[in-house]
């Protein structure tokens, strides 16, 4: 399913469902069990119990999200593929009389990367990836959104801080492919449940996209697994992600997270470009689908059921990596690293022969390989055979069909942030404290660990301007923007706000680089469902989230779901709808480039100037609170329109979106870029308080004459030399820099 | 007619694409060659070594791949005055094959890519590389002009050239250091290496001059589109920058 996610039952939940049937350790609930039961008419064989307890976990089953998350608009002129399968698709443009689409999916590996913080954060990159090549994309690019515990080098949340990092890259740069966009923010609130998120890009002709579940006349067609040897790593993997994190038991957990080979990987990925390739050529429709939680059976059950079929398998074909595994653990494990394909017996003899001999997968990885596993039946039964008896027999829809929890939620009181006067601010201060605040700081510790430039497709690297820029397809000027956002200073005071605002920033970043944009992904990742408060922040997030992408026409193609992100004290983490979009560059000649160009250009402040301080960084330097930034749609529409125009008409030489630290980090950033190139370009500006973060654009433009003015407002303008001067008071750009790019540079020695 | 140039791929390589891409893009006939298709290697021109993490870099970054069935033909192309460009893990594997510096008789290292320092992990970082012998020292440099500046990608966490005393002063005395880190201005100071590297070396040549290994990635930095700000021209899509050094690589294989 498009939205797996990582959540699932309480321990208690888990002990109860063991002494009722004395059977394996599963986490299905006694009413659960009891419908299956009763559909089946015996009791269930031990394959089908591990079978049912993966398939129905919140993690595959969606069951207290599902019908929440219909709200969210899926629609557009811009959708080729929407939620419902494994990655998403907007479409992105044509070339050479060919239309391409990119693809996007977007997950979430939060429970794995707190326990084992390098591999869990890399087999996110692993299990992402593979959800955009089975589309049949090349894979572009990767984000990172992380959430983090407080900076502290020492202690776990430095640990996992560190791990995480060393984890994406170290998976990513190997496989080939660029991280161009992404975040970091470091919360107490995240201490004990860090937030991994990922995200990946694909591109593919929107007429070699392969879907993932059986095509039409796919009766008899043969199921090929491909990939990784078959071992009992993850096993329970999605009952594991659904349990609340308990330090103490977290060593009994290392079991059920996968082992990463992005080695392997890195082969599997050009193999399944070549199998693309021949598909293309003989005109085959087939389908194509990651191994994620369920493992074998859950992908094999969800994309023969979707396609209206059942399967037959025969669990001694599956390569394995020891033998003598049980059934259910060949069954379910979540090995990572394999796919599955639905392909005609001819085809598959060729595919088989493509992995296995050309690209040597035996060779690559132990007993790693293709093979044809069972086949595809009329019949919409779900069949696993092992050492000649039948271990598994149910109705395919029954297993794979939608189950749902309603849970009762408690409705979040939005925030009403008590107007107060705002604090008379002393800039010289209090701008060098908002630049070396954690959540301002420079990222380069981080994003230099990763690859941001491998394809050579790369427009705008990761961390030179607001959102990453590609040119993915050769010999086209097509350009695509990614950017991610999501606030968790937001979050910890309305989750609901948080969610809009997150569709907002992440738009308004694609927009600085001069992209339009075309759609969005989500992951919501949020406390316990069964906690009525901390469900309650989930809905409202859903509404926000639905709202702010209806009202800016913006469709959600790909999401996930993480819930069960508390802690043993039962704290949930704040509230974290974290939001990709994607935009479109018709050009990449019209890429806004980082950094101040010129002397004399007007600084314009396009968009909301509202002086409030309720979540922002200078709240939190000051300790004080404030009412959150109000929310316009028909405001930013018509920012978003000033800017683009502005853009357009050649008139831009820089461009930030305001974000943590407002306007003046916003300037300062530019200024920090124009330093970096060798350009002496300083800047003055004139402004109140220039450290609310209410949002909007900052813009240098050559000339506004040509620019409708509407609601823009001219803060300065720029100068020669390395200073800005803020109200009258010089700071040394170079110095500000220091500051602003040492802080995270301990934790990321 | 220009020469053949290929491109092989081993298990864990990660820039063939764009790597053959530039080349064509500079006039080049390039083409990949695949690990299992290893026995036609014989026949081409030239050869370019991309980036990546061939045999996941186990033991140390190309150290098995310096003696994979690739690398017979490689260095036999090599010992017959063949042109061989490695970048990145292609020049940690012509490192490990000993074809650079070729100081030693037999192929046998004498010198290492090893971690970065002083942080030693992957970095990626926009270089300049400069060329720090005339352009003539090698027939893959001839046509850059002297003291070329050639803007790159570094991204590797294994690229801090290490030698004994003795085999550094080979390096010098034999001009091999091809290659140097630098500014954008062309000056060359610590800070212009991304990785400790011993001489601020960015590139080693052999003896003959035919086998040139190089750290830093051209082809990321290849087309104008990679560079929107350094745009030279005014076709986003063609080659410039890094594209230099692939130029004059193409010009001595044609």
């Amino acid at each position: 399913m498009p939205r797996c996610n990582s959540s699932s039952r309480s321990r208690r939940e888990r002990r109860l469902g063991n002494g009722l049937t004395g059977a394996p350790d599963v986490a299905l609930r006694d009413d659960e069990l009891q419908r299956i039961r009763e559909r089946l008419g015996r009791e269930p064989t031990t394959v089908e119990l591990h079978a049912f307890d993966a398939q129905w976990s919140e993690h595959c089953s969606y069951k207290s999200s599902r019908h929440h998350l219909k709200r969210l608009p899926a629609d557009g002129s811009t959708v080729v593929i929407g939620p419902g399968e494994d990655a998403g698709a907007l479409h992105l443009g044509v070339h050479d009389g060919v239309r391409y689409a990119v693809v996007i999916a977007h997950e979430s590996h939060n429970h794995p990367s707190q326990i084992v913080p390098f591999e869990g954060a890399a087999t996110g990159i692993g299990g992402i990836v593979r959800d955009v090549l089975c589309m049949g994309a090349e894979v572009i690019g990767v984000a990172d959104p992380l959430r983090l515990g407080t900076n502290d080098a020492k202690g776990h949340p430095g640990y996992v801080a560190r791990g995480v990092v060393d984890g994406i890259g170290g998976y990513g740069n190997a496989i080939g492919v660029p991280n161009i966009a992404g975040d970091a923010y470091f919360e107490r609130g995240f201490n004990e449940n860090c937030l991994v998120n990922v995200v990946a890009l694909g591109i593919v002709r929107e007429d070699d996209l392969i879907h993932s579940y059986a095509p039409k006349g796919a009766e008899d067609w043969e199921i090929v697994l491909v990939g990784k040897a078959t071992d009992p790593s993850g096993f329970g993997g999605a009952s594991f992600s659904s349990l609340t994190l308990d330090a103490q038991e977290s060593e009994v957990n290392k079991g059920a997270v996968q082992v990463p080979d992005p080695f392997l990987k890195n082969v599997l990925m050009r193999a399944s470009y070549r199998v693309f390739g021949l598909l293309r050529e003989r005109k085959i429709v087939a389908a194509f689908k990651d191994l994620g939680a369920g493992g074998i059976m859950g992908c094999s059950a969800e994309i023969t059921a979707q396609g209206g079929y059942g399967a037959e398998i025969d669990l001694d074909k599956v390569n394995v990596a020891i033998e003598g595994m049980p059934p259910e653990v060949i069954a379910v494990g979540e090995t990572q690293e394999r796919l599955l394909w639905l392909l005609p017996a001819d085809v598959a003899t060729d595919v088989l022969r493509i992995y296995n001999e050309e690209f040597t997968l035996p060779q690559v990885a132990h007993n790693a390989r293709a093979a044809v596993i069972g086949r595809v039946t009329a019949q919409r039964r779900y069949v696993l055979r092992y050492r000649g008896a039948t271990v598994m027999d149910v109705e395919s829809d029954f297993l794979t069909g939608s189950i749902r929890d309603e849970l009762p939620y408690t409705e979040v009181i939005r925030h009403q942030g008590a107007v107060q006067e705002l604090p008379a601010v002393d800039i010289e201060t209090l701008f060098p404290a908002v630049l070396a605040h954690r959540d301002v700081a420079s990222r380069e510790p981080i994003y230099r660990r990763y690859d941001a430039v491998v394809r050579g497709c790369t427009v705008l690297p990761r961390g030179t301007a607001d959102a990453g820029v590609l040119a993915p397809i050769p010999g086209s000027r097509l350009g695509v923007a990614l950017a991610v956002a999501g606030n968790p200073r937001y979050g910890r005071i309305d989750s609901g706000f948080a969610a809009e605002f997150a569709v907002l920033e992440a738009m308004r970043a694609v927009v600085a680089v001069g992209a339009r944009p075309l759609g969005l992904s989500d992951c919501l990742n949020f406390g316990n469902p069964r906690k009525p408060d901390q469900y309650g922040e989930f809905v409202a997030a859903v509404d926000g989230l639905g709202r702010a992408a209806t009202r800016l026409d913006l469709p959600i193609v790909s999401g996930n779901v993480s819930l069960y992100n508390e802690s043993a004290g039962g704290s949930a983490v704040p509230a974290s709808t974290i939001v990709a979009c994607v935009g479109v560059l018709e050009d990449v000649a019209q890429v806004v480039t980082p950094g101040l160009k010129e002397t004399r250009s007007a600084l314009l402040w396009i968009g909301s100037r509202e002086l409030v301080v309720g979540g922002s960084v200078l709240a939190e330097v000051l300790g004080i609170e404030g009412p959150l930034p109000s929310i316009s749609y028909g405001a930013e529409r018509t920012a978003v329109g000033i800017v683009r125009d502005a853009i357009a008409r050649g008139v831009v030489r820089s461009c930030r979106a305001i974000r943590d630290g407002g306007v003046l980090t916003a300037v300062a950033r530019l200024a920090f870029d124009a330093h970096l190139r060798g350009r002496a370009i300083g800047a003055e500006i004139d402004f109140g308080n220039p450290l609310c973060e209410a949002g909007g654009f900052l813009c240098e433009v050559s000339d506004d004459s040509e620019i409708d003015l509407t609601g823009t407002l001219r803060i300065g303008e720029t100068i020669g030399g390395s200073e800005l001067v803020v109200n009258g008071i010089r700071f040394s750009i170079p110095q500000l820099y220091a500051v602003w790019s040492q802080p995270l540079a301990e934790l990321y020695p | 007619m220009s020469g053949k140039i290929a491109v092989p791929v081993f298990p864990g390589t990660n820039s063939e694409d764009e790597t053959v891409r530039l080349l064509g893009d500079c006039g080049g006939d390039a083409e990949l060659v695949h690990w299992s298709d290893a026995e036609r290697l014989g026949t081409y021109d030239a050869y370019v070594l991309s980036g990546g993490f061939a045999y996941e870099d186990r033991i140390r970054a190309g150290a098995i791949a310096a003696h994979d069935r690739i690398m017979d033909f490689v260095a036999h192309a090599a010992e017959r005055g063949k042109l061989v460009l490695g970048i990145c893990n292609g020049a940690q594997i012509l490192l490990e094959a000993g074809l650079v510096p070729g100081t030693s008789v037999g192929r046998k290292p004498t010198a290492a890519f090893a971690k970065n320092a002083p942080e030693p992990h992957f970095v990626c970082r926009h270089v300049y590389m400069r060329l720090a012998v005339e352009p003539s020292r090698s027939a893959i440099t001839a046509a850059l002009p002297k003291d070329a500046l050639v803007p790159a990608w570094a991204a590797h966490a294994e690229g801090r050239l290490a030698a004994t005393p003795q085999r550094l002063d080979e390096i010098v005395a034999g001009d091999h250091l091809a290659f140097v880190y630098a500014h954008n201005d062309g000056t060359v100071d610590a800070a212009a290496v991304p990785n400790g590297s011993a001489l601020g070396c960015a590139g080693l040549v052999n003896r003959a001059g035919n086998v040139l290994a190089i750290m830093p990635h051209p082809e990321r930095d290849g087309w104008n589109f990679n560079h929107p700000d350094r745009c030279e021209g005014t076709d986003v899509l063609a080659p410039s920058g890094g594209a230099a050094l692939f130029r004059s690589f193409v010009v001595a294989v044609a």
